[in-house]
């Protein structure tokens, strides 16, 4: 007979109840977190070259490939803010909303953050990209790694939230 | 163990294997979810990228007698290497954009740079290879139009762009590119296509004269406003040197400092960008520092 590890308000006496997955696998916060610092690194670069007119940019300059001309086009902003600076704030909330201790907890609160945070990047690029098609004419290589990165750190959050569980409403 | 409590044990064994075989597909469910919208994403971006290469979503917004530019010549128009254009300095350009004492130009908080000409007007038809190459360097051009100028004026037949339905996406600067009638001849004149606005006809008939421009060329096309700032009427370059050529042809040209074509478009462009950098106060630092660009800036009509 299985044994109960864990027996929910409301679960009927002497029934083994089982239960979702109490954590997620060693991977998925490693993981994550580390997506999350490379993202770091990638949109503070793309910050400092948004800030400083973009005059020394490692980039190649050549037909589609034009981090300047994509950096410095108008969709380079949203409502004033820098685009690579919105990237910035995003990376870093990620890497707390991911670290051990915030995939431990089973605050409803805190998964939905993570997932509507992840879920809104993934947004945020996908607008990007068409734009970097349809109107800039040109792709930034930086930009395609900040893409990459943030459909990445989507796939691992979505995941690792299936493997999880749904939210339950935090027991102190 | 009595029959009743073995009766017991089953039923919780079998309450708690459908409960665990529910847990299992809930889960199964939601990793189906996830990896769909994961696949979701993905394909998204595949339709975006495939969409691009088949050119769909180019704008085509054009007069008689042209067509929408193509992706090429776009594409090499505003793309070439910076080295080419720090190469060529200020090539064999002339007339390059006159410093003025104005108020500035300005439109939704940006320098405002406003062009006026017309599509079967040749020296227009130089001209515009110039003035759109140096304003890509500061966004996006987007509906660009393909014409050629007149065929029965001088230079006939030109191969050149054109500005009307064509915007300019740009951080830095704002466009209005006015093509007052197409190439296609009607009664004594060309078929009208854009009128400009009063303002903009005030600003023609004050500074495309003297004392702000030789009388030679009071009143002529094309003239360029930059910013209040600078003005200029006329062309850069004999239209000559397009002669025959494509448009395909002229645009490769511009990554070739050696060629002649080279040597006056780029040449006439990195003025027309100094120009306009002193409009933007030198942003974006990229385009505004560049060899080329200063070399330019420091012609006497940049004063």
């Amino acid at each position: 007979m299985a044994e109960a590890k864990h027996i929910p308000a409301g679960a009927q006496p002497g029934v083994p109840t089982p239960t979702p997955t109490q954590s997620v696998p060693n991977w998925v916060p490693r993981s994550s977190v580390a997506v999350s610092l490379t993202g770091m690194v990638v949109a503070g670069y793309l910050t400092w070259e948004h800030f400083t007119g973009a005059s020394t940019f490692a980039c190649p300059q050549n037909g589609a490939i034009d981090c300047v001309k994509v950096t410095t086009s108008s969709y380079s902003t949203i409502a004033g803010v820098p685009v690579a600076l919105l990237g910035l704030f995003f990376f870093a909330a990620l890497a707390l909303l991911c670290l051990p201790a915030a995939w431990r907890s089973r605050r409803p609160l805190l998964r939905s953050l993570r997932l509507s945070a992840a879920s809104a990047g993934v947004l945020l690029v996908l607008y990007l990209i068409w734009a970097e098609l349809f109107r800039i004419n040109a792709i930034c290589l930086w930009c395609t790694a900040i893409h990459i990165l943030t459909i990445a750190l989507f796939t691992i959050v979505t995941i690792a939230h299936a493997l999880n569980g749904p939210p339950r409403n935090h027991q102190p | 163990m009595t029959n009743s409590s073995k009766s017991n044990d089953a039923t919780r064994e079998k309450v708690a294997q459908m409960r665990a075989a529910q847990v299992r597909a809930d889960r199964r469910r939601r990793i189906v979810i996830a990896v769909s919208a994961v696949g979701a994403i993905v394909v998204l971006v595949a339709v975006l990228v495939i969409a691009k290469l088949a050119g769909i979503g180019t704008p085509a917004k054009t007069a008689a007698g042209s067509s929408a530019a193509s992706a090429a010549v776009t594409s090499a128009l505003s793309h070439v290497p910076p080295t080419a254009l720090d190469a060529v300095g200020t090539g064999s350009a002339n007339n390059p954009p006159t410093v003025i004492t104005s108020p500035a130009l300005k439109q939704g908080g940006k320098p405002r740079v406003l062009y006026i000409g017309a599509e079967y007007c040749p020296y227009c038809a130089a001209q515009r290879w110039a003035v759109a190459q140096a304003l890509s360097r500061f966004g996006t051009w987007t509906g660009l139009g393909q014409t050629t100028s007149s065929a029965s004026d001088i230079d006939p037949n030109t191969a050149t762009l054109s500005f009307h339905g064509a915007t300019l996406t740009s951080r830095y600067v704002s466009f209005t590119g006015v093509e007052t009638t197409t190439n296609q001849p009607a009664g004594t004149g060309y078929q009208p296509l854009d009128t400009p606005t009063a303002a903009e006809a005030a600003l023609m008939q004050t500074y495309d004269g003297p004392p702000y421009l030789p009388s030679a060329s009071a009143g002529g096309i094309p003239f360029l406003d930059i910013g209040g700032a600078y003005v200029s009427s006329g062309a850069s370059y004999d239209p000559q040197l397009l002669a025959g050529k494509t448009h395909q042809q002229i645009a490769d040209a511009l990554k070739n400092p050696a060629n002649p074509i080279a040597q006056a478009i780029d040449g006439a462009a990195n003025a027309i960008t100094a120009a306009i950098c002193k409009t933007t106060n030198n942003q974006p630092a990229a385009v505004c520092a560049a060899p080329g660009v200063t070399a330019a800036a420091s012609t006497p009509s940049h004063g």
